[in-house]
């Protein structure tokens, strides 16, 4: 519930206007709604009084029925204004809310940054920030233009049929929908937390199913994975009924509540009639009403079958977005050196990874790290390059300490080439240009320097089109691009962890000359793995 | 629209209770009218009779919605349990990957999408049902009261179906082109959140942020010109329908002040019969409107029935036996291929390998290594010839038993989500202190931050990629297996694990263990008592 106040904040702050106009118009369908219906059921009960009473010649018949015209008509085209707007303001909103996951994401503890690139993760993420669209559409707008527009039926039911009917209707309609939601909204919450639990599961297994289905077989536990699945869907499928029923009692009782107040109001206002206080005609009037205001509470259904769904969402999704935004800092030149003092490092699980480690690393240098697999190459170049954080010791760049570097400034400094390097859909000089703005002859020279302008050039130039995750280039060429994406930000520091992966050894050695050539003046530390790597280095630093 | 049959006989019995409920409204309209009437014409009215019957009734019509929905769920559990148990099943069975798709679109198919069939068998069928009673019936009603009323829902009535078939069109692209929509941005955001990490390296966080706004608002743009169409559409019928009701209460008042002398049958229209005229008039066009605001609920549900059966028609490789647990095959462990083919056709030499032996099939890439692995596994059963092993033919009903004596290293782990007990062990016996320290991944595990209890997720989590070919070692050998298959077990490592790696089978081969190993490592196939080139001629 909390969760889902921050993000009806976060959306209500970002689309104010839009929400409100929204809001406003959809108060203008409901109320125009419960006009025509009040107002139909008076013409009609006054013109056959008229007319029995024989007054009929004299009976203003043109303002009544132009006024049914005019809100038959003017609600169908307030319900077509109020839908394009609070449809727009509700993606306008959810794009807000994109953006600022990919911006807190972006500014995230490295360990995060891997954890949400497995496809699982990614698709629960895009399918919770999808399902907060009902938080406005299906719940706050209705809540809002509802609640306003029983208070003004209220007050011009009172103006006209008086306070017993006006309280009747309109308290009868509000404590019901109140006492629905109170007691649905409670049962939701925990019910779709636990189904959505379940869905997780069946979705892990299933998949753990497929993708292991040979490991599983072999080793005789397929029929067991088979019937964790099953289980699993077993959980699913009871919660959903509990779901559904819930639902469903829900859309009973809100039935139920708007029968007995318009009953009521039949009662009532015959009694009333009878006993000559009220005219016939506006006893019809306040039945009439006490029927379309139904459609005031109706929305409140769907609003509650989501409900759960969305207040889970909403929980996964603010956690995300409480993150800070990305601070873009001043850019500052690096002097010195990159030194490492002492350091000690934790594994990124935890356990100790490596302690008292020192090096130094000057402008021009070229070093290697070499070491068996598992030692912390990879963990110690993120430690340099600020994602790991450092348990011990300090990292020194340009004299001053990496934790004191704005994040612009670091970035300009320093580029670390990480192992499993991603590309994105778009040409090769949109993935080129995601290192900064860089003329063609810039592209085409880091190109060349990684041997790859051949390539490229044979694809049809920088305007060659890349798959998603760089599809259309082979496993070495796409290392290579990275790597001259790399090069392009012309970082003082070069940290590359094997960055000549998938290349034969001719490549490699060639590859690595020609960053040589382009980066003239920048120190590299390289997280070696073959000879080629380690040849290339001024020195080899062997981690233990 | 077989995989709709499940649910069929409960659907019905749903869209007839469906429509009794929309009948009660004209019971309750009658009482109104009624009462209203008879308060006009000085007659007496039972104030309170009147609301107790129409609450009755207004309690009995909830009671009858909320039956109709239940036994509409009911039927869509029905079908969607059905439609998903097959798919797990028909994933269970089979031994090579379907052509459908991935595990993960494989996944979304039985989760998500096949949910969207609940709203077309709940809320669309329910819809349909009540368009073909409800409108026709209180038809017949206005006639028999006044056929000037009869005549203008008579003419408003056929522009309806005309009108359902252009929104119908307009929705469905609509919906189409929107999901689509929804999907690329999705798809926007998948590719920029899985390439955080190079992007926060680059410094390309603030221009990744504006292009994707910019992308985003785009889209946007475009969504809203799509559901333009769609809203617009609907609020024509809104309009035929407020329209229609208008000309009906207009012709009602008029009739009743005495202006208007026409359309009835002979009496003029009593002033309950206008009432109940109005109150039904709604109702005539309402399943119309319930019908088409369900319409996208059909396009989803024929999305996803296509796709149901794009996976049901890759059959595939059924596979040999049921992947259960069971006792070992009893003789030596010997295995042989004789006038095996590989899948597509080319035929394999014939190998026969002894217990206890050691031997490496080598070959280039596409040579059928393994293939040779999966055959000899019983995996797949071969389309042409016969793998023994254990002296007797492998078949349906030996496999599993077969498999119980195997030590299995695939080329890529698939990690389980789950601990790393649990994925060592998959439920097996076996040592697992003499496994870890074989593979040489005791310290590895220890470190791990809560050790064995440590969850692995999807890509392995914490485990480099050595540490993770190595668990897959002692995995392997936790059984203490008869034979080993192991496919490339030392590519992609460095020398060190690789020497590990090498070592640890050997050691299994020492306790007395038959070791079939597929690789291209020449130092690995070195060690070997026996190397099998596949790709030699015979």
């Amino acid at each position: 519930m909390k969760h889902l106040w921050a993000i009806l904040r976060f959306m209500w702050h970002d689309q104010r206007n839009a929400l409100l106009r929204g809001a406003a118009l959809t108060a203008v369908v409901l109320a125009m709604g419960a006009a025509l219906l009040g107002l139909s059921g008076w013409f009609i009960t006054a013109a056959a009084a008229a007319g029995l009473a024989g007054v009929g010649a004299t009976f203003d018949v043109f303002r009544p029925s132009a006024m049914v015209r005019f809100l038959a008509l003017g609600r169908a085209a307030a319900r077509y204004g109020e839908r394009l707007l609070t449809h727009d303001a509700t993606l306008r909103a959810l794009e807000s809310l994109r953006l600022r996951v990919l911006a807190a994401h972006l500014a995230a503890p490295h360990g995060k940054m891997l954890q949400i690139r497995g496809a699982q993760a990614l698709n629960r993420l895009t399918a919770d920030i999808d399902a907060l669209d009902g938080v406005p559409l299906r719940l706050a707008l209705p809540v809002l233009a509802g609640a306003a527009v029983l208070l003004i039926a209220g007050l011009v039911l009172w103006a006209l049929v008086g306070p017993v009917l006006a309280l009747w209707i309109t308290g009868g309609y509000a404590l019901g929908a109140l006492a629905v939601a109170w007691a649905t909204a409670q049962r939701m919450v925990p019910l779709s937390r636990r189904a959505e639990r379940a869905a997780q599961a069946f979705r892990g297994r299933l998949i753990d199913l497929i993708r292991g289905r040979g490991d599983l077989a072999v080793h005789g536990h397929l029929a067991t994975q088979r019937g964790a699945v099953e289980a699993a869907e077993e959980r699913r499928l009871s919660l959903r009924t509990a779901l559904h029923r819930a639902e469903r009692r829900a859309g009973f009782l809100l039935s139920v509540a708007g029968t007995l107040v318009a009953a009521g109001a039949l009662a009532i206002g015959l009694m009333a009639a009878q006993a000559g206080t009220l005219e016939p005609a506006l006893a019809a009037l306040a039945f009439f009403t006490a029927l379309a205001l139904a459609e005031v509470v109706a929305p409140l259904r769907r609003g509650l079958s989501d409900f759960g769904r969305m207040a889970d969402a909403a929980r996964r999704v603010g956690r995300d977005i409480a993150a800070p935004e990305l601070v873009p800092g001043a850019t500052r030149r690096a002097m010195g050196d990159l030194v490492a003092r002492g350091l000690s490092l934790l594994r990124p699980g935890g356990g100790v990874l490596m302690q008292g480690f020192s090096l130094t690393l000057r402008p021009g240098q070229t070093i290697a790290l070499t070491g068996p697999s598992g030692v912390g190459k990879s963990t110690l170049l993120l430690a340099l390059a600020g994602l790991h954080p450092i348990t011990e010791g300090q990292i020194d760049l340009g004299g001053s300490p990496l934790t004191d570097w704005p994040e612009k400034g670091l970035r300009d400094a320093l580029t670390l080439l990480p192992q499993r390097s991603a590309l994105m859909v778009g040409s090769v000089a949109d993935a080129l240009n995601l290192a900064g703005p860089a003329s063609e002859a810039e592209h085409w020279a880091a190109l060349r320097a990684v041997r790859l302008d051949t390539v490229i050039a044979d694809k049809g130039g920088l305007a060659a089109l890349l798959g998603p995750r760089g599809a259309g280039l082979s496993g070495g060429e796409g290392r290579r691009l990275a790597l001259a994406r790399a090069i392009l930000r012309r970082p003082r520091f070069l940290l590359l962890d094997e960055p000549t992966e998938g290349l034969d050894d001719a490549t490699a050695r060639a590859v690595l000359a020609g960053i040589r050539d382009f980066l003239p003046d920048a120190g590299i530390l390289i997280a070696a793995h073959r000879p080629a790597e380690v040849e290339f280095a001024d020195r080899v630093v062997t981690l233990k | 629209m077989e995989l709709l049959a499940p649910g069929k006989a409960g659907a019905r019995r749903a869209a007839g209770v469906s429509v009794v409920s929309g009948l009660v409204w004209i019971a309750q309209a009658a009482i109104v009218a009624q009462a209203l009437g008879s308060l006009l014409g000085q007659g007496a009215v039972n104030a309170l009779g009147a609301a107790a019957g129409f609450a009755v009734l207004g309690v009995l019509r909830a009671a009858l919605v909320h039956a109709a929905e239940t036994r509409a769920q009911d039927a869509a559990d029905t079908v969607i349990g059905q439609a998903r148990s097959a798919i797990v099943a028909a994933e269970a069975r089979r031994s090579d990957d379907n052509t459908f798709g991935g595990a993960g679109a494989i996944a979304a198919l039985a989760g998500e999408k096949l949910e969207l069939l609940g709203p077309y068998l709940t809320r669309y069928a329910l819809a349909r049902a009540r368009v073909g009673v409800l409108p026709l019936v209180i038809l017949a009603l206005a006639f028999w009261q006044s056929w000037a009323v009869g005549l203008i829902l008579l003419v408003a009535g056929p522009l309806i179906p005309v009108f359902m078939a252009l929104i119908g069109l307009a929705a469905k692209e609509a919906s189409a082109r929107q999901m689509a929509e929804i999907g690329t941005l999705n798809d926007f955001l998948v590719e920029r959140l899985s390439t955080l990490v190079d992007i926060r390296l680059l410094g390309a966080g603030e221009a990744v942020t504006s292009g994707f706004a910019a992308q985003a608002g785009d889209l946007r743009a475009r969504t809203m010109a799509v559901l333009r169409v769609a809203f617009l559409s609907s609020t024509v019928l809104e309009l035929f329908a407020a329209i229609g009701v208008a000309m009906v209460a207009v012709y009602v008042g008029f009739s009743l002040l005495g202006a208007l002398s026409f359309g009835t049958w002979g009496a003029p229209l009593s002033p309950a019969a206008g009432i109940f005229l109005l109150l039904l008039a709604p109702e005539f066009f309402q399943p119309l409107r319930d019908l088409a605001a369900a319409w996208h609920d059909k396009a989803a549900a024929d999305a996803v029935l296509d796709e149901l059966a794009a996976h049901a028609a890759d059959q595939g490789q059924t596979l040999p036996g049921q992947g259960a647990r069971v006792a070992p095959l009893p003789g030596p462990a010997s295995v042989a291929l004789e006038g095996c083919c590989l899948p597509s056709g080319r035929p394999i030499r014939d190998i026969a390998i002894q217990p206890g032996e050691r031997v490496a099939l080598v070959g280039p890439s596409g040579a059928g290594k393994t293939s040779v692995l999966r055959l000899m596994a019983g995996l797949t059963l071969p389309e042409r010839g016969e793998v023994r092993v254990a002296g007797q033919p492998l078949s349906m009903d030996n496999a599993d038993a077969w498999r119980a004596r195997l030590g299995w290293m695939p080329q890529a782990p698939h990690f389980l989500s789950g601990s790393l007990r649990a994925n060592l062990t998959l439920g097996r016996e076996g040592d697992l202190p003499r496994a870890l320290h074989a593979a040489a991944v005791d310290k590895v595990a220890d470190a791990l931050p809560r050790g064995l209890n440590t969850r692995l997720g999807e890509t392995g989590g914490g485990l480099s990629g050595g540490e993770a070919r190595r668990m897959t070692l002692a995995r392997a050998i936790l059984s203490a297996p008869d034979l080993i298959l192991a496919d490339e077990p030392t590519a992609d490592l460095d020398p060190a694990t690789a020497a590990l790696v090498t070592e640890g089978l050997l050691a299994e081969a020492a306790r007395g263990a038959t070791l079939v190993i597929a690789t291209h490592d020449p130092a690995l196939a070195a060690r070997m008592d026996r190397v099998i080139d596949l790709g030699a001629a015979k």
